[in-house]
């Protein structure tokens, strides 16, 4: 779910929040599905490779500016996720070099940290505390947490009784409370309801000031549209364009569509 | 131009920054007490008695071994049935700390695909884990100490020390397997059989002065024979633990926990990629 980075740092409005250079990330995947020994010693003397290479990003360099809210469109595969795992330092890349310049707060999946068995109270601990948050913070922002995921009683029963929409709810509110000076979302605005959406873009709304930068994910193009002042489109690991909301959205619309054309025109 | 605060580069197996790294890991001291009291919950999730199994379990072991000495075995040797609960306690530390250890790593993947933390915590959680399971087998030994007569000296403070290396020595082994069954997926498969041997070639249901001399120069290879050799001496027998046995089993515990600790950090960065 979150983390956030240990360091505090200060920083001036409009200066570079991160800065990818020429970044490329291959990942080598085994082809077995599990790296055993067996399969080691089948394959050993024979010189046969048993893993495959994966361009995930390809030479990708964007520069994100403080009080920049910017979106990553792109298909499934495009890098998206690949992308913020570099950028949070849970991947490290095989290319280039990422800076940044702040305390990184991610929410790339929602309820990681969790347990199930526990309560919804317990869990707001555990989630605060796996996000870096000291039990003082979580303390003190309990209150705002639980109102904010509207569970009401349901906070004390164990989260295995909750639906998925409760459960993303609870996850959602404990990544809203913490205040980053970087903050990376993927996927993680499409939770719940109607009602609880319209909240959770709400609270991302709060969080656009001028000293803060935010990395959405979205699929959700309006939304992209509607919340970032810039927008960068990957395409299978490459950087296709970035710039204005509304062209690199219309860019990639008009590719998608002339993809889908094109394999309509095939299946006939 | 500000000085970024963190750069992320291509990897390269070597050590990261230690300070960084160790005040990142002192910083999540909390969650990881959190985490592993809420992984202890989850393992007896649902069961009626719940956290009393953790003083069921050490009860109903010391109850079979007494059902297979006292009554099928005819013995009334107090020293004997105080060695194997004794030594049965503290192998069972080091065994649930590997049976921990070995997933925490492959079974953390959400967490570490998502979450970035110094990802040493997931063994070290394992570890604390064993202890916690531990700690009510003491009191139960204590108990059980008190019944069948044991004897008391003060040699017996010797424990503490023997318990810091019992468990420097789980936190390493713990460390290790966590890493190697990123890379060889088998070792947990295996890890029952290694478990299995080392509880019949260390001093548990024998003693180990019935062992040869010739096979004991043998035991220099397994890492806790001595160590729950002298555990036996200090606990039951209430004497001193010979030195020999002590340094042997503190080169052990250091070598497992540096090699493992080492070989864990420069390798944590690839983990996630490794999932």
């Amino acid at each position: 779910m979150i983390s956030l980075s240990d360091f505090k740092h200060e920083h001036s409005p409009h200066s570079v929040a991160v800065s990818v250079k020429d970044l490329g990330l291959t990942y080598t995947t085994s082809i077995d599905k599990k790296p055993t020994l067996k399969a080691r010693l089948k394959t050993l003397g024979r010189g046969k490779k048993h893993t495959r290479i994966v361009r995930a990003l390809n030479d990708v360099s964007i520069d994100v500016h403080y009080g920049t809210v910017l979106g990553i469109i792109g298909s499934n595969g495009a890098g998206k996720s690949s992308l913020m795992r570099v950028i949070s330092g849970i991947v490290p890349p095989t290319q280039g070099r990422v800076e940044v310049y702040g305390s990184v707060s991610t929410l790339l999946a929602l309820g990681v940290g969790f347990n199930p068995s526990m309560t919804g109270r317990d869990n707001v601990y555990l989630g605060g505390l796996a996000a870096g948050m000291s039990r003082e913070e979580i303390d003190s922002n309990f209150d705002a947490i639980a109102d904010f995921s509207e569970l009401g009683e349901a906070i004390d029963a164990p989260m295995r009784t909750y639906s998925s929409g409760m459960y993303a709810r609870l996850a959602f509110s404990v990544a809203a409370v913490v205040e980053p000076d970087i903050l990376i979302i993927d996927e993680a605005l499409s939770t719940g309801d109607a009602k609880f959406k319209e909240k959770s873009l709400n609270r991302i709304k709060e969080l656009r000031t001028a000293d803060r930068a935010l990395i959405l994910v979205s699929h959700a193009l309006a939304t992209i549209e509607d919340i970032c002042n810039e927008v960068v489109w990957l395409n299978k690991g490459k950087l296709m364009m970035r710039g204005n909301p509304s062209e690199v959205i219309a860019a990639y619309r008009e590719f998608v569509d002339a993809r889908k054309s094109a394999s309509s025109d095939e299946d006939v | 131009m500000e000085k970024p605060v963190v750069v992320y580069e291509p990897f390269r197996a070597g050590l990261p920054p230690m300070r960084e790294y160790l005040r990142s890991l002192w910083s999540r001291r909390t969650f990881i007490a959190e985490f592993s009291r809420s992984e202890l919950r989850e393992q007896n999730y649902g069961s009626v008695f719940g956290q009393l199994w953790l003083i069921l379990n050490p009860l109903l072991l010391s109850a079979v071994y007494f059902l297979l000495i006292y009554v099928i075995g005819g013995s009334s040797d107090a020293n004997r049935f105080g060695h194997l609960t004794a030594n049965l306690f503290l192998f069972y530390l080091i065994a649930n700390s590997l049976t921990g250890g070995v997933k925490a790593i492959t079974s953390g993947q959400r967490l570490i695909l998502n979450t970035s933390f110094p990802r040493v915590m997931l063994p070290i959680s394992a570890t604390i884990i064993a202890l916690f399971k531990f700690m009510p087998t003491l009191i139960v030994f204590a108990i059980i100490h008190a019944v069948i007569g044991l004897p008391y000296s003060w040699q017996m403070l010797w424990a503490i020390p023997i318990l810091l290396i019992a468990l420097i020595m789980a936190l390493g082994m713990a460390i290790l397997i966590s890493c190697i069954n990123v890379y060889f997926r088998d070792i947990s498969s295996m890890l029952p059989y290694l478990t299995r041997s080392l509880l019949y070639l260390s001093p548990i249901l024998y003693e180990a002065t019935n062992v040869s001399d010739r096979i004991k120069t043998l035991e220099i290879a397994n890492p806790i024979f001595f160590l729950l050799d002298s555990w036996s001496r200090v606990v039951v027998h209430a004497q001193a633990p010979s030195m020999n046995g002590l340094m042997h089993a503190t080169a052990w515990a250091l070598f497992l926990f540096i090699s493992g600790t080492y070989f864990f950090l420069s390798r944590e960065r690839d983990f996630a990629v490794r999932l």
